[in-house]
């Protein structure tokens, strides 16, 4: 994936070390890291007949999923007020997203799903114990 | 860089196993698993098994499942479920969401229901029969990735009976209006059972003809029947029969034959009577004829009940002898039957009795026989006579005189013998003197005694020759009607006289024959044609108040 050289914690314990603004910062560069990559795949899926009608327009629906999320969560940090530095490492890391983009384009289809997922599962993840962190108060 | 590591647990989870714990493993880290088999001919490597742990989780089951069933008021209870996730499962910081699911089913049910519960931890449920016992059994599973856990442990809840004050008050209504309807409907049937069915079943009703008297039909006078349907004769009877057999065979023998038993005297009479009877009809029919033989018949029959009456009061009156002349038909002994036995062939003769004693009787029967001739008379008259009305009245019947004997002797004839035929009835009695009855004016309806008369002379009864002379008279008021006729006996020794056209009759009245008989006796022993009839004074006179006819009050004197 090309997301792999992402630092990114692997496990509930280290996920809730991470103090909140860093974990915030993490997501939103996951996000912004596929944002490129999703596009191409739409584009290149598109051609291809043999895929049910159904996968094309899931595809599509997942990359406005994505975008949207990334929308929100920047939302809630400039509630939050995170420091401008995360910001700033934002911008960094696209850069980095977008030299990945052109490994994420050579990935294979099952590949590229399979990496897909699991970053989706990371921020989701992420965001849960980000937000029992803000709210504890639902369900947590 | 990829890293092996070798299983470090070779037991914990059984054999053929191994366990990587938490240290060795990572979320979102997929890690290339084979296992590699080794023997002394070498070794051998399975496939590789790619895994992220972050999809195969499997939480433990809930904890701490508890059934809770509420009953708020005037609502039907319902059953809260309560757990607790699994206390490994770190749900609170929101690592891990777990989804729920029941299972439900009656203790005796075979399929279990499922119910997805979602991520709360507790469930209402209204749906339960109560009085049942259910089954309840809860399992979780990570929300997005992962495996359903285990069920927990199953729980059991019993629903309790639901008695309602309500139902049961309805129920103990319903038996009691029940069981209320039912004691009525059995009391009514007890009480008016016969008019329930009969309002249910209505009896069917007999047949009703205009003009026949179901108690005639029972009585089994098939000639009164038969005479008020207007059929006269018909059938001929067993008496008429004999009649006509007797008629023909005797001829003069009559007298004796009239009234062997008579009292002796009086069997000349009887003989007398005969003859003319017989003389008179044999030239007939038997009971076709107008003849006496029907009439007679018919009186004899009629005879027998009113006779019989009069053979009680006979008794005291006369004795014996006049039983004989009772009986039967005047034209046949037969009639004899009826009373003693003796057989006065001249039917009634018992009027040639008369002059001993009879009176009554003979008077009795003459009018009986009278009426029996009138019956017989085939003019069917619509006789209405009877009875009653015209007690008073008196009608005359065509005596049979023949009994009188002496007057019968006259028969005179035929004519007497018509009439007396169709009178037989020989009412002698009464006055002797012609009255004639038959000028009844006011006859209403008379049996025309003579049928035949009518035609001939107005007088229906003929008979004996001083009757005859009589029965002209009779013819003579011609204007009046004739009742020669009988139209019906009645039981009661009332003998309805049909008025004939010609002649007017009295009706019979009922009166005691006796007295009636005596006059007649009286009255001339031949010649008492006494029809009575007209003569209403006259023979009122006669009759005495007993019940029975008193025929001479019908039977005109025939002098």
């Amino acid at each position: 994936c090309h997301t792999s050289g992402m630092l990114t914690p692997n496990g509930k314990e280290y996920a809730q070390k991470i103090p909140r603004e860093e974990l915030t910062h993490l997501i939103l560069k996951l996000l912004q890291a596929w944002k490129e990559p999703l596009s191409h795949f739409n584009q290149h899926i598109e051609h291809h007949q043999e895929l049910p009608d159904d996968s094309l327009s899931k595809a599509k629906q997942i990359s406005n999923m994505v975008h949207e999320l990334k929308t929100g969560v920047e939302k809630v940090t400039e509630k939050a007020r995170f420091s401008i530095n995360s910001l700033n490492g934002m911008a960094s890391s696209e850069a980095a997203g977008l030299s990945t983009s052109n490994e994420a384009n050579m990935m294979s289809d099952s590949d590229f799903i399979h990496c897909f997922r699991r970053d989706s599962n990371k921020v989701q993840s992420y965001l849960k114990i980000l937000k029992c962190r803000i709210m504890p108060e639902n369900s947590c | 860089e990829e890293q092996v590591y070798e299983c470090p647990d070779y037991r914990t989870a059984g054999p053929n196993s191994c366990y990587f714990d938490k240290k060795h493993t990572s979320f979102w880290t997929i890690y290339n698993i084979t296992v590699k088999a080794t023997n002394e001919m070498g070794s051998n490597v399975s496939d590789p098994h790619f895994v992220d742990v972050t999809y195969i989780v499997q939480p433990d089951p809930p904890v701490n499942v508890t059934l809770e069933l509420k009953k708020p008021i005037n609502r039907k209870p319902y059953l809260v479920l309560t757990w607790s996730p699994p206390p490994l499962a770190d749900v609170r910081s929101g690592w891990l969401t777990l989804e729920y699911e029941l299972q439900l089913k009656p203790e005796e049910g075979e399929e279990w229901e499922t119910i997805f519960v979602g991520q709360q931890t507790q469930y209402k449920m209204f749906s339960l029969n109560p009085g049942k016992k259910y089954i309840v059994q809860i399992h979780c599973k990570p929300d997005h990735h992962g495996s359903w856990s285990e069920w927990s442990s199953e729980k059991y809840i019993q629903i309790p009976t639901d008695f309602r004050v309500k139902d049961m008050v309805v129920w103990i209504v319903v038996g009691v209006l029940s069981s209320l309807v039912c004691i009525i409907m059995s009391w009514t049937m007890v009480l008016k059972g016969y008019r329930m069915i009969a309002f249910i079943l209505p009896p069917v009703p007999g047949p009703k003809i205009k003009g026949i008297d179901t108690h005639l039909l029972e009585t089994g006078k098939s000639e009164e029947l038969l005479s008020a349907l207007g059929c006269h004769g018909f059938p001929p009877t067993s008496d008429c029969e004999e009649l006509l057999i007797e008629y023909l065979e005797v001829e003069d023998r009559e007298d004796q034959q009239h009234m062997p038993s008579h009292d002796n005297g009086h069997p000349s009479k009887n003989a007398k009577m005969i003859p003319n009877e017989t003389d008179s009809d044999s030239g007939r029919g038997s009971c076709d004829s107008p003849s006496l033989l029907s009439e007679k018949c018919r009186e004899t029959s009629t005879l027998p009940s009113t006779l019989q009456t009069k053979d009680v009061r006979d008794v005291h009156e006369n004795k014996g002898g006049k039983r004989s002349w009772e009986t039967q038909c005047i034209a046949s002994e037969q009639k004899t039957v009826h009373f003693n036995n003796e057989t006065t062939k001249s039917s009634t003769w018992p009027a040639a009795q008369l002059p001993n004693n009879q009176p009554p009787m003979f008077a009795y029967h003459s009018t009986v026989d009278a009426h029996k001739m009138t019956l017989s008379t085939t003019n069917v008259n619509t006789a209405p006579v009877l009875v009653g009305n015209e007690e008073k009245h008196q009608s005359q019947y065509p005596i049979i005189e023949t009994v009188h004997n002496d007057m019968e002797k006259q028969r005179e004839t035929e004519n007497v013998h018509s009439k007396t035929d169709q009178t037989t009835v020989q009412v002698k009695q009464n006055r002797p003197n012609d009255k004639s009855p038959f000028l009844n004016p006011k006859l209403m309806d008379y049996v025309e005694v003579f049928k035949v008369r009518q035609d001939e002379e107005p007088a229906v009864l003929l008979k004996h020759k001083e009757n005859s002379g009589k029965t002209e008279k009779y013819t003579v008021p011609g204007t009046s009607k004739e009742y020669t006729k009988v139209s019906t006996v009645v039981d009661r020794n009332i003998i309805v006289l049909m008025p004939d056209s010609r002649i007017q009759h009295t009706f019979l009245s009922q009166e005691p024959a006796m007295e009636t008989s005596q006059n007649l006796q009286q009255g001339q022993a031949e010649k008492n044609m006494s029809y009575c009839l007209t003569v209403p004074s006259e023979c009122k006179r006669e009759v005495s108040g007993s019940e029975y006819m008193d025929p001479s009050s019908f039977m005109p004197s025939f002098k």
